[in-house]
């Protein structure tokens, strides 16, 4: 009968071993439980139905952020893609050319680039772009209505009275989960979530 | 004395600040109507000169259906589908009948023998006068989008918004041709239609009209699908025609002269056979508030007759 006693050394040893695992286990499942946590969270942020934006042009001078976190968005599945872009253009313009003066966006926030013959991108320049909606008008108007806005949430304080919410004439902002947080036009429709649900302009 | 002073100027100054956060909450409450610096204003291009105006309205009846879809004439009847029926009105705006229809119409017209084809998303129906259905074609597929048919004698036209294409098919469904495909050597440019409205109709002599809404243009195929001839100004002006897709609906009257009609700013007007602006049917004004281009449709007697989607009326014009 032999009572071999590990040495001291390796008891410490696998005391720290199995320390160390117990605490990486104990900070993944915390991890991932925050994480459950988060995209199951009923936490709700401000966000803009497209549908309903009458454009009347207080997400611009309303927020209480300088430039406004309600940007212009664009939808390229449901762009026309058109060199007479009611969005881009002003009613009328002298020609369909990027030069100032034909431009509709009052701080030349949307990027023009040739496609094909006839065919233009429309992309945001979100840096410039004011939440002004005049370009949005535009497209709803003549075009698909591929351009609408949006609230970004990078930017967005969620403050819990939004400042254009009180003042918003057409009643289109409303609370979302956090982890849906965007309602673009597309996937998002008219009185629905149908995707098939392709609605004129 | 002096803390008096403070005291004053200080209630004062207190007054004039909830004064001003009181008129800055209620002025700009949701509702008010707050001058917006950023309108995008056209109110200039609604503005028609009284003596343009051609037509006046004479009648006007509603329809009393979800969403109306389409109108076209049959004899004294005015016939007009919706998602899921066949109506037929007389002119007192009286329904005569409706009956259900198997698939979701898309537009309507009528043929000589009163004979009613309705285009469905991806097909064409043919239904007799009562409403019976006739036949059904087979499916143009998945991606096809059918905005408009016209019919004369044995020719069936099928616009195709979603293929970009016309078909040219006799009248049980076969495609004899497909017409606007880009083509260089026939001088076809190929359609531009960016959204659902691609109109197309059939002139006195049997040559086929299309809007090709994306160029704001009309084109003239001769039998073989080759270009005959083309017409359109895009411009915000009256004589022009504007927006992603205008002219987005027209009809051809039987002096060969076209009544068209536009989206985003509805207005209905008149043009000679060869293109020139003779006039206004209906002008943006007519249409306060809507988007929607009315379909049009030309009566025995050459008036026109508009469905207004935006309000869900039928409205007759007739000339001056």
């Amino acid at each position: 009968m032999s009572d071999r006693k590990e040495p001291k050394s390796m008891e410490r040893r696998r005391f720290i071993r199995s320390g160390m695992q117990m605490a990486l286990a104990v900070s993944l499942g915390g991890v991932a439980s925050v994480s459950f946590i988060k995209s199951t969270s009923k936490d709700l942020v401000w966000q803009i139905d497209p549908f309903k934006c009458v454009q009347c042009g207080r997400c611009a001078t309303e927020c209480i952020m300088t430039p406004s976190a309600v940007k212009c968005v664009h939808s390229f599945n449901l762009c026309g893609y058109c060199d007479l872009c009611g969005g881009y253009l002003k009613p009328d313009p002298n020609a369909r050319s990027t030069a100032a003066e034909n431009q509709l966006c009052p701080t030349a926030a949307i990027n023009r680039r040739y496609i094909e013959e006839p065919y233009f991108e429309y992309v945001i320049d979100e840096k410039l772009c004011i939440g002004c909606a005049k370009c949005v008008a535009g497209c709803t108007s003549f075009g698909n209505g591929s351009l609408h806005l949006q609230i970004r949430h990078d930017r967005c304080k969620n403050c819990n009275e939004c400042a254009i919410a009180r003042v918003c004439p057409a009643d289109a902002f409303q609370r979302v989960p956090r982890n849906t947080p965007y309602l673009i036009k597309g996937g998002f429709t008219k009185g629905g979530t149908s995707k098939d649900q392709l609605k004129k302009g | 004395m002096n803390r008096k002073l403070i005291n004053i100027v200080l209630i004062v100054l207190a007054l004039a600040i909830v004064v001003i956060i009181g008129k800055d909450f209620i002025g700009k409450k949701a509702g008010k109507n707050i001058e917006n610096p950023y309108e995008y204003n056209v109110d200039e291009f609604r503005k028609v000169d009284s003596t343009a105006i051609l037509y006046r309205e004479t009648i006007t009846f509603p329809v009393k259906v979800e969403e109306p879809k389409g109108i076209a004439i049959s004899g004294k009847q005015i016939v007009v589908v919706s998602e899921k029926l066949i109506l037929k009105y007389d002119y007192t705006g009286k329904e005569l009948f409706h009956k259900d229809i198997p698939d979701t119409a898309n537009c309507v017209t009528v043929d000589a023998n009163n004979e009613i084809w309705v285009g469905t998303l991806h097909s064409v129906d043919l239904f007799d006068q009562g409403g019976t259905l006739l036949k059904r074609w087979n499916s143009f597929g998945d991606r096809s989008v059918i905005t408009s048919i016209a019919v004369s004698g044995e020719n069936v036209y099928v616009a195709d918004a979603g293929n970009r294409i016309v078909y040219h098919c006799n009248t049980n469904g076969q495609v004899l041709s497909r017409i606007g495909e880009k083509d260089e050597q026939k001088g076809v440019p190929g359609y531009i239609i960016p959204s659902p409205y691609f109109d197309l109709a059939v002139d006195d002599g049997g040559f086929l009209w299309v809007a090709n809404t994306g160029r704001h243009s009309f084109e003239n195929y001769n039998k073989d699908g080759s270009l005959r001839t083309s017409w359109g100004i895009a411009s915000f002006k009256i004589e022009g025609f504007t927006g992603c897709c205008n002219p987005a609906q027209f009809a051809i009257l039987a002096d060969n002269s076209f009544i068209t009609s536009e989206k985003g700013m509805p207005r209905i007007k008149l043009y000679d056979q060869h293109g020139v602006f003779k006039g206004v049917v209906a002008s943006p004004a007519m249409f306060a508030n809507g988007w929607y281009a009315p379909d049009i449709a030309i009566d025995a007697d050459q008036r026109v007759v508009a469905l207004d989607f935006d309000r869900k009326q039928v409205r007759i014009f007739e000339k001056k």
